[in-house]
């Protein structure tokens, strides 16, 4: 708090200093430098007041390799937990978001839909249904308490959104009780109101009250400090139409006629023995994901009731196919997307661009390449406009000769309260956030 | 002895007295202090956060000077600003999709132009004063910018007066209080007005998007402080090979009718290929240019001509699912059976159910 934290418009404490004439030219030269400076901050956001107060990996400490892996706080007593939410500016109120009415789902799907993320020229946002909804918040043990939304006390008007899901990660050799937290939503009038700071706070002092200590996950913008950054790939399964809404261009030099047959693909899938996953699967597919996931630093945990909470298909949600060997009927590779539309915001012709996005996808026996032209292959035939993909796992060794291009969006994982050494590179990562 | 033993208790009792008086002292100097440190970062942090609550927050010290709080304030502004910047770009378009919203409901509470520009320039006023810039703006203006500082953020000045040995804090105080009960949309204004005569540059170069606000200058459109990113496919360069196109392809690709016209007219061929052996009759209808493939049939463009890879722009509106554009080329003579160097008819690369794509033949 020395003399170099100035206020906006406060004469210095020492007012001696300003009629030191010596001091103009200097100042002149020193102007570009500030507005510059300025800029900085504002753009590359290199102080985060919010989050150099939070338990999470500081970009100061991110050279550091002495500092230990592992949480960064110890658990506080359950009894020192705050066990009254946090303020909220006085027009509102907090609601915990009951998923299983049809009226609370519905008001959680309308304000997601109008205000809910978007790309970087506001041409889509994500229309997440409100199956997916239920899916995505009702895993194996989830809390109730943990969906929480803002509402406008005098209309009751549902105004933001935040929830946290329960999930054990492991992290190397440990294996940790997480909270997955995502859905932060505040509705577009009442942005730079500051509420997400409140929100975070809350859902994070609703985690610790079951006891949870950690949790992870991802935003578009660099905060401190993410584990590992990734990268979107985008495969065109209907690419004329991906290019008459923008989502794709097309170069000047290119025909539409050569890029419709360039992405063309082939009418069903090659693999003997790829069929759609069944109930019956859930132990094979529990076991091979189990084995797989082994291999990176950062992944999931599964047991039963996850794979089939998060992998046995659900209409229009998740799709999970699988390859069972015509001779032995062992199961043997394993794939699967998640569903997620978007509306197309100001287009005549389309409303809604259909996104699947590569979820878990296990080769053993069938060439990944393969076994993901495959899963291409059942995702056009389910009329996908485009199969979205992130370079973590092995997902690199087949992007670029299945076709895919890379995205302009990047998107960073982070873990609150647990410090990772070093920045896992995206293939040691093994875990997706929906 | 007993000499002694009273010397002893007069000096205890004078050190008790002192004590009493000094930590007296210290009590009024605080509260006239704490008066004046209400800024508006304190005022913010009342919304969102009570001071009585434990937690990271509150380690600070409640007692700073009021330039530091502001300075955070500022900073935390900043920082509001990169963790929701979703807020601005998308405001212009709020308007279209928020059918089911009563305005009424976000009166007072809806941000401005007005507010983003004055938080912005309030965080470059901390960023300049912090680089000792402010050393060059003389104390009278510096006085100004507070008391509309204090205007804009907290309303007329209502603290009691500090004592008059506390220069700085009078002279503040005065300047705050003299402002009276101007509004703080003025104080705002007047603040920005400031600042930007002083520093003309300050917003250059801050993408200054849609609305005229600082916000989301930096990073885009909504990405919002956590959660998935929605990526589109990243617009990569094309290679700049041997391709090679010529005026009147790039007219019919764009769908210029006056222009292409000109090419035409000044004696351009109407089936000149381009390395691709593309005419400009492909390009309209790889574009879907009806007109444009009206236009040049009507000038003479063959129908069959083939490109290298010996498609047809039959083969092209198949492929694109021209419908309109098919239609017109069948009744213009367009053949049905030619193969491209694949084999393939236009017919076997229609997936849709054409009637006139139906070959008569087979």
């Amino acid at each position: 708090m020395g003399d170099s934290n100035s206020p906006p418009g406060s004469p210095k404490e020492n007012p001696d200093h300003d009629s030191d004439p010596n001091q103009l030219a200097k100042d002149d030269t020193a102007l570009e430098t500030i507005v510059r400076k300025f800029q900085d901050t504002m753009s590359v956001g290199k102080r985060h007041k919010f989050w150099e107060t939070q338990p999470v990996g500081q970009f100061k400490d991110k050279e550091d390799t002495s500092l230990p892996e592992g949480p960064i706080e110890p658990p506080t007593p359950l009894s020192e937990v705050k066990q009254e939410p946090y303020n909220l500016p006085s027009p509102y109120e907090w609601t915990t978001c009951d998923m299983d009415s049809e009226e609370t789902c519905n008001e959680v799907y309308v304000l997601l839909k109008n205000n809910y993320v978007e790309d970087d020229e506001n041409m889509f946002r994500f229309n997440y249904s409100k199956e997916f909804l239920r899916w995505a918040l009702r895993p194996p043990g989830f809390y109730r308490s943990w969906h929480i939304g803002v509402r406008a006390k005098a209309s009751k008007k549902l105004v933001a959104f935040i929830t946290g899901v329960p999930a054990r990660i492991r992290v190397r050799d440990e294996i940790v009780k997480m909270a997955e937290i995502n859905f932060l939503c505040v509705h577009k009038k009442l942005r730079s109101k500051r509420l997400a700071p409140v929100m975070i706070k809350e859902v994070t002092r609703r985690v610790h009250l079951e006891n949870i200590w950690q949790a992870a996950y991802t935003a578009g913008v660099v905060l401190p400090t993410p584990i590992t950054t990734c990268q979107y790939w985008h495969r065109s399964l209907n690419p004329k139409k991906l290019i008459d809404v923008g989502f794709s261009r097309l170069g000047a030099r290119m025909t539409m006629s050569r890029t419709v047959k360039l992405y063309k693909l082939p009418d069903s899938p090659a693999t003997p023995g790829f069929r759609k996953m069944e109930r019956r699967d859930v132990p094979a597919v529990t076991r091979l994901l189990k084995n797989y996931l082994s291999q990176f630093v950062v992944a999931p945990d599964f047991d039963e009731d996850d794979v089939e909470h998060w992998l046995l298909p659900t209409e229009d949600v998740v799709d999970s196919f699988l390859v069972e060997s015509p001779e032995t009927h062992e199961i043997t590779d394993f794939c699967s997307f998640y569903t997620l539309p978007s509306s197309i915001l100001g287009n005549q012709t389309y409303s809604t661009l259909k996104a699947a996005y590569s979820y878990y996808n296990v080769a053993t026996k069938t060439p990944l390449l393969q076994l993901m032209n495959d899963s291409l292959i059942v995702a056009k035939q389910k009329n996908f406009d485009v199969f979205n993909a992130l370079d973590v796992m092995e997902n690199e060794t087949f992007l670029k000769e299945l076709k895919f291009g890379p995205g302009d969006g990047q998107l960073h994982y982070y873990l609150y309260n647990y410090r990772v050494r070093q920045e896992l590179k995206p293939s040691e990562l093994g875990l997706v956030l929906l | 002895m007993a000499d002694w033993q009273q010397l002893l208790q007069s000096i205890l009792l004078g050190l008790i007295f002192s004590y009493l008086l000094a930590k007296l002292i210290s009590i009024v100097t605080s509260f006239k202090e704490d008066n004046l440190t209400l800024t508006r970062s304190h005022a913010q942090d009342d919304q969102v956060r009570p001071k009585s609550e434990s937690g990271p927050d509150s380690r600070d010290d409640p007692f700073r000077p009021a330039g530091v709080s502001a300075d955070l304030g500022g900073a935390q502004d900043v920082d509001s600003v990169i963790a929701e910047h979703g807020s601005v770009g998308n405001e212009s378009e709020a308007g279209s999709d928020d059918y089911s919203d009563d305005d009424d409901d976000w009166e007072g509470v809806e941000i401005t132009e007005l507010d983003e520009v004055f938080s912005a320039a309030t965080a470059f006023v901390a960023t300049a004063a912090a680089d000792r810039l402010a050393q060059k703006v003389s104390s009278d203006v510096q006085l100004q910018l507070y008391g509309l500082y204090k205007i804009a953020t907290e309303g007329p000045c209502s603290a009691p007066q500090p004592l008059a040995v506390k220069m700085t804090a009078r002279a503040k105080w005065q300047a705050w209080q003299k402002l009276g009960a101007m509004p703080p949309e003025e104080a705002m204004q007047k603040y920005i007005d400031i600042v930007t005569e002083l520093y003309p540059s300050w917003l250059a170069g801050l993408n200054v998007k849609s609305r005229g606000g600082d916000s989301d200058a930096p990073s885009s459109g909504s990405r919002g402080p956590m959660g998935p990113v929605f990526s589109t496919f990243a617009h990569e360069e094309e290679s700049a090979n041997d391709f090679k196109m010529d005026a009147i392809h790039n007219f019919a690709r764009e769908g210029e009718v006056d222009n292409l016209l000109k090419c035409i007219e000044s004696g351009v061929p109407v089936n000149l290929k381009d390395s691709e052996g593309r005419t400009p009759l492909h390009w309209a209808v790889d574009r879907g240019h009806l007109n444009m493939s009206e236009l040049l049939v009507s000038r003479n463009a063959d129908v069959n001509a083939k490109d290298n890879e010996g498609q047809t722009p039959l083969h092209y509106a198949a492929m694109c699912e021209r419908e309109a554009i098919a239609e017109y080329l069948v009744k213009q003579d367009a053949d049905l059976n030619v193969k491209d160097n694949d084999g393939n008819t236009p017919c076997d690369l229609c997936e849709s159910n054409w009637p006139w794509m139906q070959r008569p033949t087979e």
